[in-house]
């Protein structure tokens, strides 16, 4: 895999943003990751409606009119030269993800605890590669994806509960 | 000035960040949308969520080089739009940074620096903005702040 080229880092896996899906009922949205180097491994991360639709922005390449949020962090980053080299979804304790954003100014290097939607939506906009460590795939929750589809077996299966956008 | 708080705004389903200058009795009434307001009442309230939230990881970024916010202006309205400036201090330097209002203010909020907001843009607003939202409301509006 292509990852084997950063010898220090060959616990990290780099994904891509593939989609992200609506959940029609609830205020959530689904970031689904998918593996850079094509092998066939989705990675989805659950978060807030908002969260989401500033994923969404970056992924359609949508120019808004005002900077969001993440474009002032990116902003920040310009003006003061900072780097932004890549995201790391590092951990994941009682279904939650923990991102790390590793940036560097000057040869200075520094890590920034974020949820992984602001990793993310920072990620988009840096451009920076996104990477998963092996310990999280391997320990990836699965909680939220069984909740989920408990939920979709007591629906009409006739109704699609999720919606590509 | 001082952001006194948010409130709803049942016209046009979006909430209202008042600033105050209190020594000149100036009220701005800024309209954001809900995550952004969301954003800064828990400045407000002083809620500390289990997770950074979007301008705590902002915050962080900043912190992790040492550069401060010194302080926002909301410097513009034009065609309903606010325009705000974050200045920021960084190793001796000065830099101006374009930012929505709502993500400048919920910045200064937290890490405890001033808003400010230019004259021109208090007398814009007065003859401009909430005129209109005054004429806009109906009165079915008042009383369902709750929906």
């Amino acid at each position: 895999m292509s990852i084997a080229d950063l010898p220090k880092e060959q616990d990290l896996v780099e994904y891509k943003v593939d989609r992200i899906l609506e959940e029609a009922n609830t205020d959530t949205k689904i970031v689904v990751l998918a593996r850079q180097d094509d092998a066939l491994d989705t990675f989805p991360i659950w978060v807030g409606a908002a969260e989401g639709n500033a994923i969404k922005l970056a992924h359609d390449t949508m120019i808004t009119p005002r900077p969001m949020s993440h474009d002032l962090v990116k902003s920040f980053a310009e003006h003061l030269n900072i780097t932004i080299q890549r995201v790391v979804i590092a951990d994941v304790k009682s279904s939650t993800y923990y991102a790390m954003v590793h940036v560097s100014n000057k040869g200075l290097e520094r890590t920034i605890d974020a949820r992984p939607s602001d990793a993310i939506s920072l990620a988009l906009r840096a451009p920076c590669p996104i990477y998963i460590t092996q310990d999280v795939l391997k320990r990836r929750s699965t909680t939220n994806l069984d909740a989920w589809l408990a939920k979709l077996d007591s629906k009409n299966i006739g109704t699609p509960e999720v919606q590509e956008t | 000035m001082h952001v006194k708080g948010l409130m709803f705004d049942p016209y046009n389903n979006a909430y209202i960040v008042v600033l105050r200058d209190e020594e000149h009795a100036d009220m701005l009434p800024i309209w954001v949308g809900k995550s952004e307001a969301g954003a800064i009442s828990m400045s407000l309230e002083n809620v500390t969520p289990p997770r950074p939230m979007t301008h705590d990881f902002m915050k962080s970024f900043l912190d992790a080089y040492n550069a401060k916010v010194i302080s926002v202006v909301i410097t513009d309205l034009s065609e309903h739009t606010y325009f705000a400036k974050v200045h920021l201090m960084y190793e001796d330097s000065e830099y101006t940074v374009d930012a929505r209002p709502s993500d400048a203010i919920a910045l200064a909020l937290r890490s405890n620096a001033p808003v400010f907001a230019n004259n021109s843009v208090i007398a814009k607003q007065n003859s401009e903005e909430l005129d209109q939202w005054l004429e806009n409301l109906k009165p079915e509006d008042f009383g369902k702040l709750d929906s």
